[in-house]
């Protein structure tokens, strides 16, 4: 269960949001709860105050991969995918009831991207930027985010 | 950078040797091998593997057979949307197609991602010869660019290097003193040093995991987010990937995308997997839109696809996991594995797109375990290819002289069994009386000093059959025994304890006189019409009225069972369906509970034989007997190989004595006083290792220990 100021979370579908959130911990993400955009917003001006604006980038999935802890997010336009790639901190934006069961359900959602001879980027991001090439030491933060923080977006 | 060029097997040995001394090289691959069967364990025990294994190999079966049709399918839907496909035929192509993009958009410097087929094709190489210079980003190929090498690992290239190692090529390029020991600071170097490339380059380069052919979208793989950077900032993108990447619809791609990084690190998805469809916006481009140019590699690919044997490679998805598993892998790490490609893979493509000299040496190194195959994302057959790659080499270049004489030897049973008891008759005045032969002349069998070898038996078990066959008045099953030439003529006591199981069932047993050796041996030299030939006189001789063709080893089974089909096809299919190993027809047919048995109360451990535990898939049985008839005690790594793997031990001993003394320690330390298999050429390796090591642990075949406690 996750918990918000000693509530438990309010949304459709809770078992998809628990797992998004215990798989995406698992790869380094850090994952809070908002009770609406409003609240998200204030979670983010916290993060720009303490990091500073240059600091983090903030992007909103279309999608959340439960199974996996992935944030599908698109990212077509250019500044979008550097606010992704950039920045030391990365927030992403995920409404609750965007998280589907596993990858393949996010089968039909890319099909849409990909029709009618659409030009689109589209990034799955599971945690933040990674490598085990010394030695086989798990290290954070190579050529992408040194942090990953999901807010989920409830309602 | 092209890694093993060993053209003799003199100097393929010497690099062996090397490796086995690379304390740091052995210390992390056993430390991975233990730790990658673990993790990857705990993340396929969410999803249903075998079937999506599955998946993956009919889809790129399918897409093998129409390569043409979806490579221009991709091209019309990727040109629709402003990027350019190009067909490569073979390396030089490729190579210049790409320096040729890079001249007409005035290139000058390219930042690049990890990508397999570039070492392939040698792309530095040559664009640093077209006045390209080249800058590698993943953390790995960094490294491994600095120091001059090419990767001994398809997904962590600088596996073989210690953190030591990449602070002195780090203090190179920078001039800057590192921290030795810190490999999160040595992670930071590369985070720094690298950005700049970035946003300077001109061109990226990156490979491809999957093109979708129903949208001409690519799909990439990545962890650090340098791929990203690599396709995002500078102004030109080429993508590099083999014809095999093609695949036919999106779902194709996420349904193979839910194994690969399963199979490669453990990871339910990587930290960045990228769709890319189109030419999208790009700030640094005049046009402002990205020159994107994806170039389609086929360098023998076409002819692969229409090979009935070879056509299977298209399964592969370059996850690496066929090294992670593999015993010889873990001895003499990926540079000793294959030209580029590294691992079972390696060695396949070591002939199939690079050089025949290399790979006859090459792909003699696969003992047959099993264990890539067990693992592969496409459930390709890799050891039957290995053995493939050596039939064709024998029919191209001459079989060599081993392989000849075996041949020549085996295919008729009574010059083979008349020779068998020459060796017994000449082994007299070396063979020790408890069975063992310790002092050969090395001249004879170089290197072969690591372990005592078994003596024949005094007596061959077909000799002993008149005093021990049986007549049962009401018997409850009629089966016919197929003893394997080292059951017969060294292990006759396998046999023996067998036949009083047997007895004690109520099971009549025939031993048809005119069985043969297998054939397994000579299907591993690559000796195929001999191997097909030995099949028919096996399968004429089991001919009667029977219900099951029982055999006490492990690699007969899976021959007779699996190797007889690919030899014979359907005409063997009657006789391979009744082969069972003697565990499983004593577990599974005849139920322990119609033995009474008596535990001896001996602490025993098992060894699965790969032939066994992977190849037949048989687990429970023979653990089951061990737990009924005595007291089963379990021991690390009880599936990976004792290093005997047949001729694998004669033709490098240096790395079947390694895997013996592993097995053997992981044995020793179970504390069991006994150590059990269903194996001869298990018991061999072993039971000789256990000898010349003085361990005092006895090893006796499962059905020797089931007969002490009837």
């Amino acid at each position: 269960m996750i918990y918000r100021n000693g509530k438990t979370l309010q949304m459709k579908n809770p078992s998809l949001a628990e797992m998004f959130t215990l798989r995406a911990r698992a790869v380094a993400a850090r994952v809070s709860v908002a009770s609406d955009e409003a609240a998200a917003g204030a979670v983010i001006a916290e993060e720009r105050a303490k990091r500073g604006a240059e600091g983090v980038g903030v992007a909103h999935a279309a999608l959340g991969i439960a199974q996996t802890g992935t944030c599908i997010v698109e990212t077509d336009d250019e500044e979008t995918r550097l606010q992704t790639m950039l920045p030391e901190t990365s927030v992403i934006v995920l409404r609750a009831d965007d998280i589907i069961p596993s990858l393949a359900d996010a089968a039909d959602y890319m099909r849409e991207r990909f029709k009618d001879g659409k030009i689109s980027y589209t990034s799955f991001i599971t945690g933040p930027s990674r490598t085990a090439d010394i030695e086989r030491v798990s290290a954070i933060g190579v050529h992408g985010p040194l942090d990953l923080h999901i807010i989920i977006v409830e309602g | 950078m092209p890694q093993n060029t060993a053209r003799t097997t003199g100097e393929y040995h010497k690099q062996i040797a090397a490796a086995l001394d690379d304390t740091f090289l052995r210390r992390t691959l056993d430390k991975f091998a233990v730790e990658y069967r673990t993790s990857r364990d705990a993340v396929f025990a969410e999803i249903d593997g075998s079937a999506a294994i599955k998946r993956i190999a009919d889809m790129k079966d399918a897409a093998a057979k129409r390569l043409d049709e979806l490579y221009e399918q991709f091209k019309a839907q990727a040109e629709r949307r402003g990027v350019k496909v190009h067909r490569a035929a073979d390396a030089a192509e490729a190579c210049a197609i790409i320096a040729a993009i890079a001249a007409e958009n005035g290139v000058r410097t390219a930042v690049k991602s990890k990508s397999m087929t570039a070492e392939e094709i040698g792309l530095n190489e040559h664009l640093a010869k077209a006045g390209v210079d080249v800058c590698e980003t993943d953390l790995g190929e960094w490294i491994i660019q600095l120091r001059g090498e090419g990767p001994s690992h398809m997904v962590m290239p600088a596996i073989h290097l210690s953190r030591g190692q990449v602070a002195d090529e780090f203090e190179k390029a920078t001039g800057e003193k590192q921290d030795r020991e810190d490999v999160q600071k040595l992670v930071k170097v590369a985070r720094r040093e690298l950005k700049p490339k970035f946003h300077v380059a001109d061109m990226g380069i990156s490979g491809a995991n999957f093109c979708i052919a129903e949208s001409g979208a690519i799909a990439i793989v990545t962890n650090e987010g340098n791929g990203r950077l690599v396709n995002t900032l500078p102004r030109v993108h080429v993508a590099l990937a083999g014809v095999d990447k093609l695949v036919p619809t999106v779902d194709d791609a996420l349904a193979a995308l839910e194994v690969l990084p399963r199979n490669a690190t453990s990871q339910r998805l990587t930290a960045y997997t990228t769709f890319i469809c189109g030419a999208g916006p790009c700030a640094k481009s005049p046009s402002g839109r990205k020159a994107m140019h994806v170039v389609l590699l086929d360098n023998g690919r076409s002819k692969i696809a229409a090979d009935p044997v070879f056509s299977q490679v298209f399964r592969c998805v370059r996850c690496g996991a066929c090294a992670n598993v593999c015993p010889v892998f873990r001895m003499v790490g990926g540079h000793r594995m294959g030209h580029v490609y590294i691992g079972a893979i390696g060695l396949i493509l070591t002939y199939l797109f690079h050089d025949r000299k290399i790979a006859a040496t090459l792909c003699q190194n696969c003992i047959g375990c099993g264990s890539c195959k067990d693992v592969c994302s496409g459930g390709i057959d890799l050891p039957a290819l290995i053995r493939e790659v050596r039939s064709r080499l024998s029919k191209e270049r001459g079989a060599p002289m081993l392989s000849r004489l075996a041949s020549l030897a085996m295919k008729d049973r009574k010059v083979f069994h008349t020779l068998l008891k020459f060796m017994r008759f000449s082994q007299k005045p070396v063979a020790g009386r408890d069975g063992f032969i310790r002092h050969l002349p090395m001249a004879l069998f170089g290197g072969q000093g690591f372990k005592s070898l078994p003596a024949l038996a005094p007596k061959a078990f077909r000799d002993m059959w008149p005093s021990l066959r049986t007549s049962l008045d009401k018997p409850r099953l009629k089966i016919a025994l197929f003893a394997g030439c080292a059951q017969d003529f060294a292990f006759p006591q396998h046999l023996a304890a067998a036949m009083k199981v047997f007895a004690a069932a109520n099971v009549q047993v025939d031993f048809p006189m005119g069985q043969t050796c297998c054939g397994l041996p000579l299907a591993m030299l690559g000796e195929t019409a001999s191997a097909g030939e030995v099949a028919k006189q096996n399968v004429a001789a089991f001919v009667g009225e029977y219900d099951a063709i029982v055999t006490l080893c492990a690699s007969c089974a899976s021959h007779l069972k699996h190797g007889y089909r690919n030899l014979l096809g359907a005409a063997a299919d009657s006789f391979s369906e009744k082969v069972m190993d003697f565990s499983s027809f004593v577990h599974d047919r005849l139920g322990l509970e119609s033995l009474k048995l008596h535990p001896v109360g001996e602490k025993v451990a098992y060894h699965a034989s790969c032939h066994l535990c992977r190849e037949l898939g048989v687990k429970e049985a023979p653990r089951a007997i061990l737990r009924a008839a005595a007291a089963y005690v379990p021991s690390k790594e009880e599936e990976s190989c004792c290093g005997f793997g047949g001729t694998f031990s004669v033709k490098f001993p240096e790395i079947s004595a390694e895997l013996m003394r592993k097995k053997l320690e992981n044995l020793a330390a179970s504390g069991a006083a006994c150590v059990a298999l269903d194996c001869p050429g298990c018991a061999m390796q072993l039971g000789g290792g256990a000898d010349k090591l003085k361990l005092g642990l006895r090893v006796a075949h499962v059905a020797e220990i089931l007969a002490e406690a009837l």
